[in-house]
């Protein structure tokens, strides 16, 4: 797979780095990472760079990965990308909510690599 | 005082799950089902589902309280909405370290700010991952975002709870606590 560029939204550091290691795990070993540590963070992030791939944690201070979902599907920022959900809620409503909201995909925490790596790929190569 | 923070943060994040949501809310009511809230099983594999995957060990719910450290750290998760309380994690220092070590790879000599966040994350997968246990409390009880404290010769105390789950757990050679308290149950 060639190299994708992937933004992870997440307030824990520790988070981001746990995102960014399954998803070497599920084979994109040639990724570039941004970081961003609130859904404002990665807004102005996405204004000034492109990239393939969105992670997003949901609950986060400030602004919530959901509205950040909002934001950037209103202010068509890095639009066709696909944008995967990483949170601890995992109820019918969340998921719904998030779907609704533009996302692609979902994953609950805690998750496996090889979770990641199911719910991630098919994406990519769809698009 | 903590407590009663988080706790008004995770109802705030309730409130902000959307009209829909709560319009079911008031519908729904878990005190039928307080037993299966209470089951103290569900607390067992939620920590035991946390641990192995997200740290690659086996944990155990062991019999035994954990060891006194000098140091502690605590990580507080509230709930908000149809169930009103938190999620607390307690470890030494030293089984905090080894934690963030597990999950982040690195190694920590004290107690810093990346440690924190680790035991942070691991308050919120416990809290996240327990209410999802029971669907009416997944869709019905909000989170809050974690609060961890650090310090020595502090104490819980919860006033006349509904309900209280209070386990210790072992892995390696560490060990834990998770106290799930509930002050209110709708």
């Amino acid at each position: 797979m060639n190299e994708v560029r992937t933004l992870i939204v997440d307030d824990s550091s520790v988070m981001r780095k746990i995102v960014e290691r399954a998803l070497r795990q599920a084979g994109l070993d040639t990724m570039v990472v941004h970081e961003a540590g609130s859904g404002v963070e990665g807004l102005d992030l996405l204004r000034a760079k492109q990239v393939d791939l969105i992670l997003s944690d949901i609950n986060m201070p400030s602004m919530d990965g959901l509205e950040f979902l909002r934001q950037l599907r209103a202010q068509n920022l890095a639009p066709g990308v696909p944008v995967v959900m990483i949170t601890t809620e995992s109820s019918e409503e969340h998921v719904k909510q998030a779907i609704l909201a533009g996302a692609q995909g979902y994953i609950r925490k805690p998750f496996t690599a090889e979770q990641v790596k199911e719910r991630v790929l098919p994406l990519l190569n769809a698009a | 005082m903590v407590l009663n923070g988080v706790r008004n943060a995770a109802i705030a994040t309730a409130r902000n799950g959307g009209s829909k949501e709560m319009g079911r809310t008031m519908a729904v009511s878990l005190r039928e089902s307080v037993q299966l809230v209470s089951d103290p099983r569900n607390l067992d594999a939620t920590v035991e589902e946390v641990f192995q995957m997200m740290l690659g060990v086996a944990c155990e719910r062991s019999s035994t309280p954990i060891a006194k450290e000098p140091e502690s750290v605590t990580a507080v998760v509230g709930f908000g909405g149809l169930l009103s309380g938190a999620c607390v994690f307690r470890s030494g220092s030293t089984t905090a370290i080894r934690i963030a070590q597990l999950m982040t790879g690195m190694e920590f000599d004290d107690v810093d700010d990346t440690v924190k966040d680790a035991i942070g994350e691991i308050g919120n997968m416990l809290a996240g991952a327990w209410k999802g246990k029971v669907p009416d409390l997944a869709a019905n009880c909000g989170l809050s975002v974690p609060a961890v404290i650090t310090g020595r010769d502090y104490n819980l105390h919860v006033q006349a709870p509904e309900f209280q789950l209070h386990h210790a757990y072992r892995f390696e050679e560490s060990g834990f606590e998770v106290t799930i308290v509930c002050d209110g149950l709708q």
